[in-house]
Formats: C-alpha cells, sequence, structure tokens
C-alpha cells in the first residue's frame, strides 16, 4: 500500500475537523514540515485526544527538545515550551513538580530521546513522573538534514553514515521496560485511529507513559522506513498478550523485524509527586502538597 | 648564622635539661661544631629562664617573659632544637639511645645529662610536701605568689641560700618571714660552728625572725591551721607552735637522676664525673647540680653549686664532647661565704645581682 | 536605603577578645566535630565566631582535617594569620601547623601516643621556642571518664576551655545537644568527659599569653545564631519560599542540598536529587516556567554543564536561581580547595549573548541575603541569577544576627492580567522597563509557547536582524533595573572617606580579608579604603567609578589566576587597576594583601603620616 501525501486532503476534511472540535487545541502556525510526514497524523491524533479529554488549554503544557518533532509546541494551541536538545524531560519533570494539575506531554523525535537526551529517560521512567513522552521514532535526523539516528537501522546510508551505518540500532521499548515506565505502548503513524486511541491511552494513564510512534521520513529515508515497509512490517500485539507481564511485554518489544503495535505494558504505582508528598508527610508537613499549586502562581 | 645545615653524618648531641650549664653547653657546643644537630631536652614547658631572678615576682613582675634569658628565635638561628615538656623515661647507654615517655627513641653520639637537682626534702617533712610550696620554677614562684597575702607571713624550714635570697626580696616586699633554722642553713656553704651565730645575727639584722629548729625539738608536723588564723601550722617536738600563710622547705638540692638508673654510668647522690665532666660511659657527660665531681685535694666526688661553676660546667663539657681536654675548676670564690665590712652576708650565690 | 552606600565605622580600634583556635586531626579523631562543639559553645556564650574547616578529599580515614575558629568581641572579617592555640588530635597531621602558632600561644597534645613514635616524631620535636606546650594524657583522661577513647576529642576542648577559663556552661549545652539528639547516654559520656578534661585544664599553670574577655554586650542582644555560608544560603532560600529543588551532589554545594532535604519536606516543598547537572538546571527552569521559586546548587563542573541551559533561561526569560559553590579548577581540579575562578564562567558563560544577574555575597550573613533576594530578581527581571559563592564561605562558620521576619518580597512577578481587550497574549511585549507581563501555565488565557529560537513579541521564531536587535537589546537593559533592586546592597565601601592613597576593589569570600587588611594599613597611616561589589552582572558601574575617582591605585585581591574581576572591572571601566591573583588553595593571606597596599602607598607617595 503507498500512501501519496495530497495537500488537499486538509481541505476537503476542514469541515469535519472545524466541526469536530480538533482545532480548538490547533494554533495558527502551520505545521513545517515536509509534506507527507508522519508527523502530520500525531498532530490530528493528539488535539483530537486533546478535543476528547476536554483537557484545560491553560493547564496543559507540551514541551519537547529540539527535531523536526521538536517543534509540535508551536502547533498546539496549549501552553508550551521549546527546551534544548535532549533535555524535554527533566524540563517537564520541574515542570510536573511545580504544578501538580498540570496535564505535560513531552514529544521529541528518536535523537533527541536516546541521543543526547538518553541520560533522562532512565530516571523519568523509574521516578514514574506523571507526564506522556510521545516519542516519534523515523529512524533519521531530520531536521539537521538526514544524518544517522540511534535507532537507524544497520546498513542505513546518510550524509555522517555514506558508506553504511555500522551500528546496531537502540530498541526503545526494550529500553524503557527495563527502565520501569509504568505505561509503555507503540503505534503507527500510518494507522491514525489506532495512533489516537493510543495517545488518549497514554496521556489517561497517571504516571510515566511511553508510546514510540514509528514514523516515516518521507524525505531522508526513501529506502528503510518507508510507509511501504513500515505497512508491511508492523502488527497487533497477539490477543493473548498480557500488558501486565513486564517479561511478555519484554518479548514482544525483541520483535523488530515486525514491530508490533498497542498496549506492551502497564502498570499501576505511585507517581514522583505521590511519592515525594507522601515523604513529606513522614517528615511532618502539616498539609500534603498534592494539587496544591505552588504559592506565588495562584 | 652563615654555613650549613646539617649533614645527615653530623653527630647529634642530646642536652637534657636547660637550666643554666645545659644552655651554657648547646651554646658552646655550637660554636665548636656548626653543622651538629644539637637537641635540648627538658621537662619544662618554658624556654631557658634566669631562675635566680625568681623572688622579682614579689616586685611585680608575673609574665614569665621577663625571665627568659634569650628570645625564642635564638634557637633557630643556632639550631638548637628545643624540646620541653618532655620527660626521659630511661636511657640505653650501649646503643645510645633515650626513652621518651611518650614512646619515642631519641639516639644521641653524645649525651649531657644536665637535669641539675630539686629542692630537697628531709624525710621527716615528706608526708608533708602537699601543705608546703617548692621553689625552683616560675611555676612555683608564682603559686606563693598567689597563696602569700600582702604583709603575710612564710615559714621558712632549713634556711639554704636560695631561700635566704627569696628571704631578702619578701622582707623588702613587706612580708614577714620567719626562719626555722638547723644543719641545712647557709647550704651550699658550710659554716663552721664558731661562725654561725655571727652569721644569724647578720640575717636578723636583715629583719628575719629567728628560730633553732634543735631548741624546739625539731619539726614535728606541718598541718592545715584553723579557721581565722594563717593557713599553715608548724608544730615543735617541745611542743610548741608556729603559724604562716605559707611553709617552704629550703634544705638544698637533690640530684635529679631517677631516669639514669641502671642507665650504666656510676652514681653516688649525683652521676659521678671526672674533671673532664665525663661519666663513666665515654658517651655521657654530666654538667651541673646533677654531677659530682671528683676533687683530688679532697679525695672525693664533690658537688659544685653556684651559677659561676655550673655555666662553667656545662663549657667545659661542650669542649669535651666535641674532642677536647679542658678540666673543671671550681673558682675558690665561688664557694666562699663572707661577711663584709658592714656585715652583710655576701655570697657567690647572690652574685649575680 | 541606597544600593551604593559608605560605612564609616569598620571595626572598633580595640576588641577585648580576639582569639583563634585551631584543632588539627584526622577525620577519624572527631576533629570537625570538636570544631563545630566549640564554635557552638563560644556562640552560645556571646562571643563572635567565624570558622573554617579544611578537610581532605578523601572519604573516611585518615585525611587531615583542621578546624579553625577566631573568636571575637565584635564581628571579624576574615580568619588571622597566626593562631593562638592549636590543639593536635594527630600528631602526624598537626606538625606541619605548628608554625601557624603564635610566639606565647598555646600548643595542646597527647603526651601519651598509645603507639610508638619515630624520631622526632612527636610534636614536642617541632614546638617553637616561643610557643608553649601543653602535654596532656588525653586519651588516657578519656578512658577513664568514658572506658573509651572515643571522646579524645571533648577532652582536648575540655582541657583548652579550662585552661582558658572559659564558662562551662555553654560547653554543656552544646555537648548535650549534639549528642543528645542521637542518644541520651552518649551526651552524658560525653559530659563526664569534658568535666574531667576541664578540671586538668583548670589545674594547669597557664603559661601561655591567650586571654580571653568577657564576651561583647552587644551580642547579648538580638537574634544570633552561628550559620556556615551553605546553611545561610539555605535558610535564606526558605525564608523567600523556595518551592522546588533540583541538585546533583558536588562538593563543596551538597550540603546545600543535604539540607534542604531536611527542611523542605517538612514545608511541604519538593526536592529532587537528579541524574546529573543538566537535568537539575533543566527541572529547575522547568520548574520557574511552571511558576514555581526553583534553585539548584553546584560547584564549576557542574556550572560548565548547567550553560547551555543558562542561555535557554536568558533567551526564554524564565526565573532559576542558580548557587555555585566554586572550588579549584579547571576540570576535577581540586574539589576540597578554596578558589574564585568561575566568574568569568558565571558572568560570561553559555553561547551567544547571554546576559544574566550574578551576585557574590562577601560573608555568611551575605549568604543569606543574597540566595533570598536571588529568588526575587529571578522574578522581577525573568532571568537565571547566579549566586557566586566559594569553598571558603561555603564552609566556614560566622554568628550572624537575623531579622525576626523574613526580609524577602514573597512575589515579585510582573504577572499578566487578562483584560477585556485583550486579543492575543504577547510574552515578550515590548515595555518601558523591557520586562514583559508574564503568564504562568495555569493562566486563564495566558496560553504562549517559549523557545530557546530568537522569537518575536508572540514567542513564535523569528530570525529577522530588526527582531534579534531588539530582542537583544531587551535581554540587556532589563537587567539594569537589578541595579537598583529594593533593599539590596549592589556594592558598599568601608574605610576612609573622601580621596585616599590605596582602594581595595574586593569581591566574593576575600572581601573578609581586605576589609582585616584596610584595618591593618589604616592602622599604619595608610590612606585606605575598601569597596565591595557584590553585583557582577549587570555591573555597578557609577558607584564603582566613583570609588575609584577617589583612589590614587585600585588594588583587586582574588582568589585565581587571571584576576578575573580585574579584567572585569577594566572592560567595564576601561581604567587601571592592579590585580592581586593567587592560587593558593586556601584563603588569601591578609599580609599579603597589606604588603601589596604598602607597596603601592609607597609607589604614589602619600602617606599620612606625611601629611
Amino acid at each position: 500500500m503507498t500512501i501519496q501525501p495530497k495537500p488537499v486532503y486538509l481541505d476537503e476534511k476542514l469541515d469535519e475537523v472545524r466541526q469536530s472540535g480538533r482545532l480548538d487545541y490547533r494554533s495558527k502556525a502551520l505545521p513545517t514540515w515536509c509534506p507527507g510526514c508522519g508527523y502530520f497524523a500525531m498532530v490530528e491524533s493528539l488535539t483530537a485526544v486533546l478535543n476528547r479529554m476536554q483537557l484545560p488549554h491553560k493547564d496543559t503544557v507540551i514541551v519537547s527538545g529540539i527535531g523536526c518533532a521538536s517543534r509540535f509546541p508551536f502547533f498546539i494551541s496549549t501552553y508550551g515550551i521549546h527546551t534544548l536538545h535532549g533535555r524535554a524531560l527533566p524540563v517537564a519533570t520541574g515542570i510536573k513538580m511545580a504544578n501538580d494539575r498540570l496535564h505535560v506531554i513531552v514529544v521529541g523525535g528518536d535523537g533527541d530521546g536516546f541521543a543526547i537526551g538518553g541520560g533522562h529517560v532512565p530516571h523519568a521512567a523509574r521516578r514514574n513522573v506523571d507526564i506522556t513522552y510521545l516519542l516519534f521514532d523515523n529512524g533519521v535526523y531530520g531536521l539537521t538534514k538526514g544524518q544517522t539516528s540511534p535507532t537507524s537501522v544497520l546498513g542505513f546510508r546518510t550524509s555522517t553514515s555514506p558508506y553504511e551505518n555500522p551500528d546496531r540500532p537502540l530498541n526503545p521499548l526494550l529500553m524503557v521496560l527495563s527502565h520501569g515506565a509504568s505505561w509503555v505502548g507503540q503505534a503507527y503513524a500510518g494507522k491514525p485511529d489506532h495512533l489516537t486511541e493510543m495517545i488518549a491511552a497514554a496521556v489517561a494513564h497517571r504516571g510515566f507513559s511511553y508510546l514510540n510512534i514509528l514514523s516515516p521520513c518521507v524525505t531522508f529515508d526513501k529506502t528503510e522506513r518507508t510507509y511501504s515497509n513500515l505497512g508491511l512490517q508492523v502488527a497487533d500485539l497477539p490477543a493473548n498478550h498480557d500488558s501486565t507481564n513486564v517479561a511478555m511485554a519484554m518479548a514482544a518489544a525483541m520483535r523488530t523485524d515486525h514491530p508490533l503495535l498497542g498496549l506492551y505494558y502497564k502498570e499501576d504505582r505511585p507517581t514522583l509527586n505521590e511519592n515525594l508528598d507522601s515523604l513529606a508527610a513522614k517528615a511532618g508537613a502539616g498539609t500534603p502538597a498534592a494539587g496544591k499549586k505552588p504559592v506565588r502562581a495562584a | 648564622m652563615p654555613d650549613t645545615t646539617p649533614a645527615a653524618t653530623a653527630p647529634h648531641y642530646v642536652i637534657i635539661g636547660v637550666g643554666v650549664s645545659g644552655s651554657q653547653a648547646a651554646a658552646e657546643l655550637r660554636d665548636h661544631d656548626r653543622t651538629a644537630r644539637i637537641t635540648i631536652i627538658t621537662a619544662s614547658r618554658l624556654p631557658f629562664y634566669q631562675r635566680y631572678d625568681l623572688p622579682r615576682v614579689f616586685n611585680g613582675v608575673h609574665d614569665w617573659r621577663t625571665f627568659m634569658v634569650h628570645q625564642p628565635g635564638y634557637y633557630s638561628d643556632n639550631r638548637i632544637t628545643l624540646r620541653r615538656d618532655t620527660r626521659v623515661g630511661g636511657i640505653d647507654a650501649k646503643n645510645r639511645l633515650l626513652h621518651l615517655t611518650h614512646k619515642e627513641t631519641v639516639h644521641y653520639d653524645k649525651l649531657l645529662v644536665a637535669s641539675g637537682g630539686r629542692p630537697y626534702v628531709p624525710e621527716h617533712l615528706v608526708d608533708y610536701r602537699r601543705l608546703m610550696f617548692g621553689w625552683g620554677s616560675f611555676e612555683d614562684a608564682m603559686a606563693v605568689r598567689q597563696a602569700l597575702p600582702d604583709g603575710g607571713h612564710a615559714l621558712l624550714l632549713g634556711g639554704d641560700m636560695i631561700g635566704l635570697d627569696l628571704a631578702r626580696t619578701l622582707i623588702a616586699t613587706g612580708h614577714r618571714v620567719t626562719l626555722v633554722a638547723g644543719e641545712h642553713s647557709f647550704w651550699p656553704h658550710q659554716v663552721p660552728a664558731t661562725e654561725r651565730p655571727k652569721y644569724l645575727a647578720a640575717l636578723q639584722a636583715l629583719g628575719l625572725e629567728l628560730l633553732e629548729e634543735g631548741d624546739l625539738g625539731g619539726i614535728v608536723a606541718v598541718e592545715q591551721s584553723v579557721a581565722g588564723l594563717p593557713a599553715r601550722r608548724v608544730v615543735f617536738g617541745d611542743g610548741s607552735d608556729l603559724h604562716g600563710d605559707v611553709v617552704m622547705p629550703f634544705f638544698g638540692l637533690a640530684p635529679q637522676v631517677e631516669f639514669m638508673a641502671g642507665a650504666g654510668p656510676d652514681i653516688e647522690r649525683g652521676l659521678l664525673v671526672q674533671r673532664s665532666l665525663r661519666t663513666t660511659d665515654e658517651h655521657i657527660y654530666a654538667a651541673g647540680n646533677v654531677c659530682q665531681i671528683w676533687s683530688e685535694k679532697d679525695r672525693r666526688y664533690k658537688f659544685y653549686n653556684g651559677w659561676k661553676n655550673v655555666r662553667l660546667m656545662g663549657s667545659v663539657a661542650a669542649a669535651n664532647m666535641t674532642g677536647g681536654s679542658d678540666e673543671f675548676r671550681s673558682n675558690p670564690d665561688a664557694e666562699a661565704l663572707r661577711l663584709d665590712d658592714q656585715g652583710r652576708i655576701q655570697s657567690p650565690f647572690w652574685e649575680y645581682q | 536605603m541606597s544600593p551604593a552606600t559608605t560605612d564609616h565605622g569598620g571595626k572598633g580600634a580595640m576588641t577585648a577578645t580576639d582569639i583563634q583556635i585551631a584543632i588539627c586531626g584526622s577525620a577519624g579523631d572527631g576533629t570537625i566535630a570538636a570544631g563545630n562543639i566549640l564554635r557552638n559553645a563560644l556562640a552560645t556564650a556571646g562571643y563572635r565566631v567565624i570558622s573554617f574547616d579544611v578537610y581532605p578529599p578523601e572519604i573516611r580515614g585518615f585525611g587531615k582535617c583542621i578546624s579553625r575558629l577566631r573568636i571575637t568581641t565584635e564581628q571579624a572579617y576574615s580568619l588571622k594569620e597566626k593562631s593562638d592555640c592549636l590543639i593536635s588530635l594527630d600528631d602526624s597531621h598537626t606538625i606541619p601547623h605548628v608554625g601557624e602558632v603564635r610566639d606565647f600561644g598555646a600548643v595542646i597534645f597527647e603526651a601519651k601516643p598509645v603507639a610508638q613514635v619515630p624520631e622526632g616524631g612527636h610534636i614536642t620535636a617541632h614546638v617553637r621556642p616561643g610557643q608553649i606546650p601543653y602535654g596532656f594524657s588525653i586519651r588516657e583522661i578519656s578512658e577513664q571518664a568514658t572506658s573509651s577513647n572515643r571522646s579524645r576529642n571533648v577532652v582536648a576542648l575540655a582541657i583548652m576551655a579550662g585552661l582558658f577559663g572559659l564558662d562551662k556552661g555553654p560547653f554543656r549545652q552544646t555537648i548535650d545537644s549534639t549528642f543528645g539528639k542521637k542518644n541520651k547516654k552518649v551526651a552524658e559520656v560525653n559530659l563526664d568527659a569534658f568535666e574531667t578534661g576541664y578540671a586538668v585544664g583548670a589545674a594547669t599553670f597557664k603559661l601561655d599569653s591567650v586571654k580571653f574577655g568577657p564576651p561583647g554586650k552587644s551580642v547579648r542582644q538580638g537574634k544570633v545564631t552561628i550559620l556556615s555560608g551553605n546553611a545561610a544560603t539555605v535558610r535564606g532560600l526558605l525564608d523567600a519560599g523556595i518551592d522546588c529543588y533540583f541538585g546533583y551532589p558536588i562538593t563543596p554545594a551538597t550540603s546545600i542540598m543535604e539540607r534542604l532535604a531536611v527542611e523542605m519536606p517538612k514545608r511541604g516543598k519538593r526536592l529532587l536529587q537528579t541524574e546529573d547537572e543538566i537535568s537539575a538546571i533543566a527541572a529547575t527552569v522547568g520548574a520557574g516556567y511552571a511558576g514555581a521559586r526553583a534553585a539548584t546548587a553546584t560547584s564549576g563542573p557542574g556550572l560548565a554543564l548547567m550553560m547551555e541551559m543558562l542561555g535557554l533561561g536568558t533567551i526564554a526569560e524564565v526565573p532559576a536561581v542558580v548557587l555555585v559553590s566554586q572550588r579549584g579548577g579547571p576540570s576535577t581540579g581540586m574539589p576540597t580547595k578554596t578558589e574564585q575562578s568561575d566568574l568569568n564562567a558565571a558572568v560570561y558563560g553559555s553561547h551567544g549573548d547571554s546576559p544574566r544577574i550574578v551576585i557574590a555575597p562577601t560573608n555568611v550573613e551575605g549568604c543569606y541575603r543574597c540566595a533570598g533576594k536571588a529568588f526575587e530578581m529571578a522574578e522581577a527581571y525573568q532571568t537565571p541569577v547566579i549566586v557566586l559563592l566559594d569553598l571558603y564561605l561555603s564552609n566556614r562558620y560566622e554568628t550572624v544576627v537575623l531579622a525576626n521576619e523574613a526580609p524577602f518580597n514573597p512575589d515579585c512577578n510582573k504577572r499578566w492580567r487578562r483584560t477585556e481587550r485583550d486579543e492575543v497574549y504577547r510574552r515578550f511585549a515590548a515595555s518601558d522597563d523591557q520586562i514583559s507581563a508574564r503568564a504562568i501555565p495555569g493562566d486563564e488565557g495566558g496560553m504562549h509557547v517559549v523557545t530557546g529560537l530568537e522569537h518575536n513579541e508572540l514567542g513564535r521564531p523569528n530570525d529577522t536582524p530588526e527582531i534579534h536587535t531588539a530582542m537583544s537589546v531587551k535581554r540587556h537593559d532589563k537587567l539594569k533595573a537589578a541595579l537598583r533592586h529594593p533593599d539590596f546592597t549592589i556594592c558598599k565601601r568601608f574605610g576612609d572617606d573622601g580621596p585616599i592613597d590605596v582602594g581595595l576593589l574586593g569581591w566574593g569570600s576575600t572581601f573578609g580579608e581586605c576589609l582585616e587588611a584596610m584595618f591593618m594599613a589604616r592602622a599604619e597611616g595608610i590612606r585606605c579604603a575598601a569597596m565591595k561589589v557584590v553585583m557582577l552582572s549587570p555591573f555597578p558601574a557609577d558607584p564603582v567609578a566613583e570609588f575609584m575617582d577617589d583612589c590614587k591605585a585600585v588594588l583587586v585581591p582574588e582568589l585565581n589566576f587571571q584576576g578575573q574581576f580585574a579584567r572585569l572591572v577594566q572592560a567595564e571601566l576601561a581604567r587601571p587597576v592592579v590585580p592581586l591573583a593567587k592560587v593558593s588553595c586556601g584563603p588569601m593571606r591578609v599580609e599579603d594583601i597589606v604588603e601589596e597596599i604598602r607597596r603601592l602607598a609607597a609607589q604614589v607617595h602619600q602617606p599620612l603620616a606625611a601629611e
């Protein structure tokens, strides 16, 4: 199956979209992505989810690092902070610790999250910071015009690996599962409805939710992660998958030849802020800090 | 100081004691040997100071630094290591090692024992030591100064020349002094029985109140006094007693040689030395009030006293420790006690003034 | 209060008590603990105390520790070159420091070591002839009193206290509260050790010339407490209402986090030990963006890692407070040695034109004020603020007088409020003071995106020359208001008024030595004054220039090799100064400054005596 990107797509859907209320969460800025980029689907899915859940604009913050995906906050009409390459997670941690009422959604790409920012993922996951991390995994650095990323496949040719990529790709799902993320799932930009459901579930989760979103880069990867290749490779998690079983989730994450879509793992455990509050209660704080806005932000 | 720093092979001269003889020896050792290591070891907390001047604490001189003979820089200028508050526990003469009580061992090439004498307390008074004040150090002097009120009454037992010197100052500073005289009076001078009344009269002329221990049946006890009376009471054999604010024994000096016991060199009361001041151990010398020097004339080992003699011993020892062949010769004057034209006592002991 | 004020008072000519005590031993001897007890006891007694501990980089065991305390009737400004009393808990460590004791000062040591000492290895071989040796059987006394040698440190202190005739009460009180927290029994044992040691000291004839006078009267009144620089910093952060703290352990800043980790949860506030300094500053910026008063503390290596994020704070105009306790560098350098060599990094660091506020307290009380004021400034001027401490300031203790009410404004935000007329919120809107009204996530209608990209008033990416120029102006100009920040001393002159021969321009922890040096030089008849500069960025050009107008020569003492502050002054004012830049691995020697003052005074040929 081949999907040819056509600018007319939006025009045709405009009325439907306007009525759906999704545009309530879109800013007036137009995305700067290449036509056909998988990231358009993600904007659509996220705005749909925000609309469905009716998260207040004023209480929602989109946090990003640097990369194609990290332009995301500019296209959403909530609060947003476009930070540094690789540093979205710790910034988001600070925001969430400062104000429990905020819904914090981090968006970023594979280079941002697993190369330069790789040191932060384990800690956001193990602390169970109550944020959603949407990782747009296209296996290439797009903003800097096509270099090898930590999830680029072996043998991939780019401007920085002109002969071939000699490095084995990372397995983000396996990593976050081992780091102790309390919600782990995978979606594909080519399946927008499923993507929307997965984002909805990730945002609804109380704790650190990690959604790996496979996406093609139509400009800098014409051979590996194309819509046609990915469309043939992806499959749903088997019906008997037990999303409370981390070993089973890890086994599924190993299936890199045929990426499996769906909810890998979900666990209910106290979030960072909850842990800090019970610690405060032990230390004798008069009132728990949970849900309380900072004094000066009132 | 020009010249050299001590070489590893330079000899190590160790002196025990920082009195007149030890300090004199250190100075002259440095003159004789520019490269030697010189160490003075003393139990005192203070560097060399003028003990003969101590009565001045009653003249209002209360800072020990006033009594200091050398400025502190003297020792480093002359590369003399001065180790104070340090005690020698024993000597291993065979291996030429000093064992210090703080578990340190110090090697010497030549050792000079100049540890001096401490006030001698006769056996019948030993038990009362706690109730009496000694007089040998600055600390002692200040303790007496504190215990004796202005115009207070000091009871001096024995009456050696050190005590009589103090008595002169006490009287001059408005105190009352009673001397209980006995066989040790005028120590280290020997006063013939015939001369004695004349000298005692001279003391009375100075203002001392005088009692003869013998006439009173000897001292039986020193006691704490009852309230309302001066702090101390001295009880005599004939039942009479005497009250005073402080009681001080002045029976001459006893050499401090305990740490030399069993070390090798011969000891009678003090360390026995030839006129070269060498002991029977070729590496060990002695000088000052700690040693008895062979007298050809008297055919016995004699103590020699007085600061001139003691200083001379330091010089002789230093010369001989560095290969010289000097001999100690007592200044005959240094041993003479006499009365001058006006009937005042003159002693080489006091001559420093 | 004028930001640049003149103080004619200075230190009185006579102080009744001015005694410095040093305690030296290995880490296992309880050296630092003894210093803590002594410090708290003497502060309780009503003396002014300034103290500084030097400890080894090694974690435990045999490294050398020295605790030095200067005890005065009126507040002193630095430690003295020479100590009046040295207490040795370990001769091998203490011997190299014996020379620190002045003539006729006291050296207290163990007279009965437990093990054989090599020849010349006992401290008695090293005590100078002018010093008074006091050997005591410290271990035996400890064992008699407590059937263990663990109280040797307390016994040694007690002997000293007895020898100098100090009041027992404050010591008993301090020992009781120090050990009683853990275990009543331990407190009793140590009190026994103290009593026994005290009696021994009191019965010892005192030959040194160390004399304690009664504590000063003024000190007895008012709320006086003794704090380290880091403890005062923590107090300032708490009093200013810190909401969030993020940190990564690093010497010598760690104790800030350790204290906050105890205090913040009690107040329902949140602290997180992050995975590195990058995440610490990132979370601080995140929390600041979300409206919290957030801070992080680090040292030079951590500051280097934070640089990129500080740049984001500047361009995105987010408040953040970064406390930097400097140590010897570059790289890992000397983690336990003080230095003032991160001025360049603090003032000029990060890439691009990234101005920020940098303030440097000069004493412990200043640590308190600067820490609290940093929150005010970060909020008011929407910018990262660096508070530049150093190891010597972080770890030294001083008696400080704290106001009963926290002297900090709990809210300095220029807050955006939605009005009927608002069409669209302009986060970076132009205004007279170049400070734009700020909306914070949670504010209705204030939704916007901030970014590290150059942006227009709306916060949208824009890289035109007009916008970049306008925004560069905005980011630099808005900080100038900090020079007039309410109730904050940006710089202050001490000493002689009017024209002078030698002016000292000092900053940070070294200013205490500058003041002491100035007093000494004045006592010698040299016309001299000293100005402390607390705000390093933006630079208080006017008052500093005014001060320099009065000086024939300007000396800038500081603890770095390059003369970083001297260069800053010269760059800002284009006037010559004489740097006195030292990398001596410890506080600057007062005598070194005085010598330089004398040299300069002789050069300008105008000593007071000649007038």
